[in-house]
């Protein structure tokens, strides 16, 4: 099965990944014009702050399979493409009830106008189509070719958390004492740990004011 | 977690602040702590310095886990990236200084040429010396012959046809010795920005250690240049200051009163602002109007300049620019230029207060603009005032919230002033940290930071300094902190260790003096170059440390490094976007100490960094053969 994997411990908050996802759902798939199109093309992956400062996560569709937001859709608009093993929205018979954003487990089905759908000017639910087509081109999804640190990767699952749980290892050996070929790693932990010292201060300025 | 939803407690430590953030929530107002929220997660590649944008090849970005990009397209490394980047900030940052001191020197030039209105030669002996110390012979000469002179010599220092600036006689030889074998020399305030720029241009300078030598000659060109001639030309002009009590927060506004709040950095339209708001025609306007007076106060450095010169309230520094409009009180707020949120004048729709621009060179869509010009001086600044007046009757009663008292605080202690007080020369001073009454001197400057809780790093650090008998020097946004923690007044020295209070009230003085605005940081180098001359040393040797617990600004990036060019150590509490490089955090944070003899360190909490400092002071007191003590060992947190 392939997906994007995260990899939340590598991101680093730049949202490149958001502007290639807009962009590659625009008309023109022009990172200068893109932005002027009407209506706007949106981005279906949504970079939030992590629960420590200075992380964060790139959250978007995972594909579910039953797909809760494919069971509760009233008209049918959401179905599965078992080839790509990807959950899509059929924006002409999408009717804004947004029971699929109630039941599903990650928020990230959000709704907007979409150009080329049956009229652009009524919000439809908007979310990750998994590149389709670049997937059948042969390309990976746009959110994962625009991630350079890691933190969004394309391939087979099992083989990504293959990868994930040696980087695991080579973590905790590091934490052991041991080497680790990561030894680049150092400059991200100091910068968060400097940026969570600089958030926890305002758990240790005096809370009734200086005066 | 978005601003929103953090309690004002969490977000500053002043009352002022606090009410106002709490009227800001209830009226629907953004402010600064908003779009802070609503920009998080913030793009790691340029906290870390990994970004560049120098050129169409790129924008590159490096991945710092090592996996992904390790050069970007022109083939630079992260130690490149982020040395040319940290090389701009600096050029940007002296760049700011230096053309505020040129806005003064054109307009000292214009005052000697008898071609403006509203400005003299206030302070002559300051003049006097100065034209001295630059080879001007003063004898036979008028005043105005003499200031046209001096004028002249200091453009000179501008271009690029010289070896060395005038003022760096200032810095002890062996300083200046250690400066030429680096060949960081300053040699034109213009000059140095100008050769980072082209050294950080694709395929100029490749090394990074060459970089960031340059970094520190063009930080170099500010501190003993562009910084230091905008601090001799306004105390010449506007006169050299002078200890003053004022009153600080937004407490200063009044209830009945016009209230214009001067905003930004420039002495020279505030100075001329002041006696505008004195003009009886005014005056009179103001009570035809309802207003039984023209109140003008302070925001961050124009406050500073106003306060130590005329006694002018200050009403907040940098944080306190969006709140001092949630009071309802504001009629104008007039700015310069430098620091002054775009936002501002979004603010101002929500109020009757109109926003000012005087700068031709910082416009502000929405604002009224009134040209600066120095030949109509107070004509000019007539006209701001009568805008202001002139707004009053729009003012709704029912929204005036002016949150708390004033706090009273001392200004003005100019190293003319500090010199004074002693006697004439640094040797008292020099005696009370010989005997250890004094451990040593740490200067506690620059701005405010959203990321943190404003003016806590500030307040914190200066009072465990004193607390522990170390005498602190403060300016800008770090001094309007210290005032209104009502640590600034004489009988402050309450709050300091026994050794310290003992000379303040021997004194009369605070335990914190207030050396001015951001410029003024040029003081506080001449003070350390006559220290170190009355010990026959170097500034490195002495117990003196920097610290900018709460900075921002691409400037406080340039006085950090003239700072630590100059041989004083300094602590950062926000990480500046180096982290990217540890090579280049290895040096600025390790290697430059046996370059400089100083360097810098990062630590947050203004707890540990006062350990910190206090260890750096003792350690420097054994180098000088001085009695001195173990600060106990506690753990230092993440400083690097």
């Amino acid at each position: 099965m392939q997906s994007v994997f995260v990899n939340p411990e590598l991101c680093i908050g730049c949202r490149q990944c958001e502007i290639a996802c807009a962009v590659e759902h625009s008309t023109s798939q022009d990172p200068a014009a893109a932005f002027l199109e009407r209506p706007v093309p949106r981005k279906r992956v949504h970079v939030e702050p992590g629960p420590t400062a200075a992380t964060a996560f790139p959250n978007r569709c995972r594909h579910c399979d039953p797909a809760p937001c494919q069971q509760v859709c009233p008209t049918g608009a959401i179905t599965r493409d078992d080839g790509l093993g990807i959950v899509v929205v059929d924006a002409g018979r999408c009717i804004g009830c947004a029971m699929c954003a109630v039941v599903c487990p990650f928020a990230v089905i959000t709704f907007h106008p979409l150009a080329g759908g049956a009229d652009d000017r009524v919000a439809v639910a908007v979310k990750c189509d998994g590149c389709r087509a670049r997937v059948e081109r042969g390309e990976i999804p746009a959110c994962a070719e625009s991630c350079k640190v890691g933190a969004l990767v394309f391939g087979d699952v099992n083989d990504l958390v293959r990868a994930d749980r040696l980087r695991a290892s080579g973590v905790a050996l590091a934490e052991a004492g041991a080497d680790s070929a990561r030894s680049t790693a150092g400059p991200v932990s100091t910068w968060r740990a400097l940026e969570q010292a600089t958030r926890d201060l305002a758990h240790q300025a005096p809370q009734g004011g200086a005066r | 977690m978005t601003a929103n939803g953090r309690r004002p407690s969490r977000l500053t430590i002043n009352a002022d602040a606090q009410a106002m953030i709490d009227v800001a929530r209830a009226e629907g107002i953004e402010t600064v702590w908003d779009r802070l929220a609503a920009q998080e997660p913030q793009c790691g590649y340029c906290a870390l310095g990994l970004s560049c944008r120098n050129c169409a090849m790129g924008p590159c970005r490096i991945d710092p886990f090592g996996e992904g990009p390790q050069k970007g397209v022109c083939g630079a490394d992260a130690d490149v990236i982020v040395a040319r980047n940290l090389g701009r900030t600096i050029a940007a940052g002296s760049s700011s200084h230096s053309d505020h001191g040129r806005d003064i020197l054109e307009v000292f030039r214009a005052t000697a040429r008898g071609e403006t209105t509203g400005y003299r030669i206030a302070d002559e002996a300051k003049l006097s010396r100065l034209a001295g110390e630059l080879g001007i012979t003063t004898e036979g000469r008028g005043t105005l012959e003499i200031a046209e002179a001096v004028a002249d010599a200091l453009y000179e220092d501008y271009g690029s046809r010289k070896e060395s600036l005038a003022l760096t006689g200032r810095a002890p030889e062996a300083r200046r010795q250690l400066w030429e074998q680096l060949h960081i020399t300053p040699r034109g305030i213009d000059r140095e920005p100008v050769e980072m720029l082209h050294r950080t241009h694709m395929g100029v300078d490749n090394d990074y250690v060459n970089i960031l030598l340059h970094g520190l000659r063009t930080s170099l060109a500010d501190g003993w240049g562009g910084s230091m001639i905008a601090t001799e030309l306004s105390d010449i002009m506007f006169g050299t200051p002078t200890p003053v009590v004022s009153e600080v927060n937004l407490g200063v506004l009044e209830f009945d009163q016009v209230n214009i709040a001067m905003h930004g950095h420039n002495p020279l339209l505030s100075d001329v602002v002041v006696s505008a708001a004195a003009d009886p025609e005014l005056l009179e306007l103001a009570r035809s109007h309802g207003a039984t007076g023209i109140n003008v106060v302070g925001l961050c450095c124009t406050g500073n300049e106003m306060m130590m010169r005329r006694g002018v309230p200050i009403a907040g520094n940098h944080l306190m620019q969006e709140l001092v409009m949630m009071t309802g009180a504001l009629e104008a707020m007039v700015v310069d230029y430098q620091c002054i949120m775009p936002s501002v004048t979004d603010e101002a729709k929500c109020y009757h207060t109109q926003v000012i621009s005087t700068s031709d060179k910082a416009k502000f869509p929405g604002a009224t603009h009134i040209s600066f010009d120095p030949a109509r001086g107070i004509e000019v600044a007539r006209q701001i005032v009568r805008l202001a007046v002139d707004v009053y009757p729009n003012r709704n009663p029912d929204r005036v919230r002016i949150p708390v008292d004033p706090v009273r605080m001392m200004a003005g202690f100019s190293v003319e002033t500090i010199l004074g007080a002693l006697g004439g020369t640094p040797k008292p001073l020099v005696d009370a940290i010989a005997s250890g009454d004094i451990r040593g001197a740490v200067a506690v400057v620059g701005c405010n930071n959203p990321k943190t809780p404003q003016d806590y790093g500030h307040v914190e650090l200066t009072r465990r300094l004193i607390e522990h008998d170390i005498l602190v020097l403060v300016t800008g946004c770090a001094a309007v902190a210290n005032g209104k923690a009502g640590q600034m007044l004489p009988e402050s020295a309450a709050l300091a260790g026994p050794g310290l209070r003992a000379v303040c009230e021997s004194l009369g003085i605070p335990p914190v003096l207030h050396m001015g605005s951001c410029v003024d940081n040029s003081r506080i180098l001449v003070l350390a170059g006559a220290l170190a001359d009355a010990l026959g040393v170097d500034i490195d040797q002495l117990p003196l440390a920097g610290a900018a617990p709460e900075w921002y600004s691409e400037k406080a990036v340039a006085i950090g490094a003239y700072v630590v060019a100059s041989g004083v150590t300094t602590v950062l509490g926000v990480q500046p976007p180096i982290f990217g490089s540890p090579h280049v955090v290895e040096l600025l944070a390790g290697g430059l100490d046996g370059v400089v003899g100083a360097r810098f360190a990062v630590e947050p909490d203004p707890v540990q960094a006062a350990l910190l400092i206090r260890r750096h002071i003792e350690a420097k007191r054994r180098g000088l053969g001085l009695p001195a003590f173990d600060v106990d060992a506690e753990p230092v947190g993440v400083a690097v």
